[in-house]
């Protein structure tokens, strides 16, 4: 599985190599504090939330994009579902913009929860689509993005099923200038499977952050 | 004894050339000019005079330059003078003033009998040449076209443009001129407008001091008006050029549908990704801001709103349209009033009055 994702970038990276050339790079990053919330129902439920810190960063050359992420924060243990969860996750995403308004991206989501006696390490294989247009004038843009888990690795006793997420929001940029604000919304759900139960995790949160673009 | 001589050699040479008519034709010109010549020279004045006299009838005949007809008029009235035919010799200098006013013998080749008498034929005679440009464009004003009167001798002279049917058209001038007189003319008629006519003649009336006709010459004129082409105006602004002054109501519904539409995509999210117990309480927060954000982009863009921008665009292009109609229209003015008078000139022709 790995294999085929690393092919299909290659290829899209081939296709829109000969369009990168004597293309400009277009870098952007951003900071963003969201409030998380996972809600993981199983043999050992646990609800939790609290803020994370996410940085993001993307380099475009012409219809390449590369896109790298980090989050990390702790959630809190709603009532009696047991201590608080640090919570770190990275991404790095090779994508290619198939239209002016949709981009296609593939590469490895890693989560980490840190419990109290081990911690708990995802890696999902994710193929990513994204669509981005402006709807008020050229100052509001906005986005949506789905994404479905191709493969996964985990050390948890369950074995993944399978797994998708979505996020959706605005982009506000007011000036010419490359200051951007988002406000967006983020879920991902995966299910986990055992032989006598199913574990459902659901991570969503409100993403609410700034950035600098230059196009 | 020498007149008995030349009879005789006259005789001879009439039948010779009676014996070859053939040959006498294919003489040339310059042949039988010469040898006029050299009969002058040689003092045989009736072989001169006979010679030269066929020498003119030729040239004349055949439209030789006046200088090529000047020489030989001037060796025969020398030769007729020194045959003692004193009124032919001036009937001929006479005839060669008339030719060419400005024609003086020289005085190293005739001796002063031939030159007095010429110069005296001259200052009887009241005649007049014209040198003019043969085809010139002219600018209508003061001196715009030029024209040398020169004079055989003093005389009084009336200079007139006229048409053709010898009616007067402009008057040039009227007055004494000595040697010669350069008149002008602006161009214009006699009201001081643009000639409506295609020909006119000019006539140089000469006259004796005691005011006796002696001579006209007249030069017909082709007259034609040269107006320079005006230019286009230039078109007003396309409406593919202009900005839309108005905003139209595409991007206020794109902005309230697309915040609606993105609404309800950020609120069945987690329907979608199958997420359905996830809190709803972000996720409204989010689609309302959405949306919020699509309804005020359709107060920002309402259909019909004025869009300064634009309309200050718009407006820049109609005044550059403006400026450019100002100009070309100033330059057509220009190019309207920048009329020229084309003249062609004809051959002169001399006119005689009938004598007493």
């Amino acid at each position: 599985m790995n294999l085929r994702l690393v092919c299909l970038a290659l290829v899209a990276a081939v296709l829109a190599a000969g369009e990168a050339r004597a293309q400009m790079l277009s870098p952007t990053v951003s900071a963003s504090l969201i409030s998380t919330r996972v809600r993981s129902q199983g043999q050992n439920p646990f609800i939790g939330a609290g803020p994370a810190f996410l940085g993001q960063g993307a380099l475009a050359l012409g219809r390449l994009k590369l896109t790298a992420s980090y989050l990390q924060g702790t959630l809190n243990a709603d009532g009696p579902f047991g201590a608080s969860r640090p919570l770190v996750e990275g991404t790095l995403l090779l994508g290619v913009r198939a239209l002016d308004w949709l981009t296609l991206e593939t590469g490895p989501h890693a989560r980490a929860y840190s419990l109290t006696a081990s911690t708990e390490r995802w890696l999902f294989w994710e193929l990513r689509a994204r669509a981005a247009t402006a709807f008020v004038g050229s100052a509001v843009r906005g986005y949506a993005e789905l994404w479905r888990v191709l493969g996964a690795d985990v050390n948890v006793p369950e074995s993944f099923d399978h797994g998708q997420g979505g996020e959706a929001g605005m982009i506000i940029r007011l000036a010419r200038g490359p200051l951007e604000g988002r406000v967006g919304y983020r879920i991902d759900h995966a299910v986990l499977v055992a032989p006598t139960y199913q574990r459902r995790e659901t991570v969503d949160g409100l993403v609410i952050g700034v950035g600098l673009s230059w196009h | 004894m020498r007149g008995a001589r030349h009879v005789a050699r006259l005789c001879a040479l009439a039948w010779a050339l009676g014996a070859a008519p053939d040959a006498l034709r294919a003489q040339s010109s310059d042949t039988l000019f010469a040898t006029g010549v050299r009969a002058y020279k040689n003092l045989e004045f009736d072989l001169a005079a006979w010679l030269l006299r066929r020498d003119l009838a030729k040239v004349s005949a055949a439209g030789a330059p006046i200088a090529a007809r000047s020489e030989g008029l001037v060796y025969l009235g020398a030769a007729d003078l020194f045959r003692g035919r004193r009124d032919s010799a001036a009937a001929v200098f006479r005839r060669l003033v008339m030719l060419d006013p400005r024609y003086r013998p020289s005085r190293l080749v005739f001796p002063p009998e031939v030159t007095s008498l010429f110069d005296g034929v001259r200052l009887q005679t009241k005649t007049v040449a014209v040198a003019m440009p043969r085809d010139t464009t002219i600018v209508p004003g003061p001196g715009a076209f030029g024209m040398w009167i020169i004079a055989s001798s003093f005389q009084l002279v009336d200079v007139t443009l006229r048409y053709e049917d010898g009616a007067p058209f402009r008057p040039l001038y009227s007055g004494p001129i000595g040697d010669s007189l350069n008149v002008q003319w602006d161009g214009l008629d006699a009201a001081g407008a643009l000639p409506s006519i295609n020909r006119v003649v000019l006539r140089v009336a000469s006259r004796a001091p005691t005011g006796e006709l002696t001579g006209i010459v007249q030069v017909p004129l082709g007259l034609s008006l040269s107006r320079p082409d005006t230019l286009p105006l230039p078109l007003p602004p396309a409406d593919a050029q202009l900005l839309p002054e108005r905003a139209r109501s595409g991007a206020a519904m794109r902005a309230v549908m697309g915040g609606a539409l993105l609404s309800g995509v950020v609120a069945l999210l987690p329907a979608v990704v199958g997420g359905t117990d996830a809190r709803s309480g972000p996720r409204i927060a989010v689609a309302g801001t959405i949306g919020l954000a699509g309804l005020v982009g359709y107060v920002l863009h309402r259909p019909g709103r004025p869009l300064t921008a634009n309309v200050r665009a718009n407006q820049a292009l109609r005044d550059a349209w403006q400026q450019r109609v100002a100009s070309t229209t100033a330059e057509n003015v220009r190019r309207r009033r920048d009329v020229r008078v084309v003249v062609r000139t004809g051959d002169p022709t001399t006119i005689q009055p009938r004598g007493p």
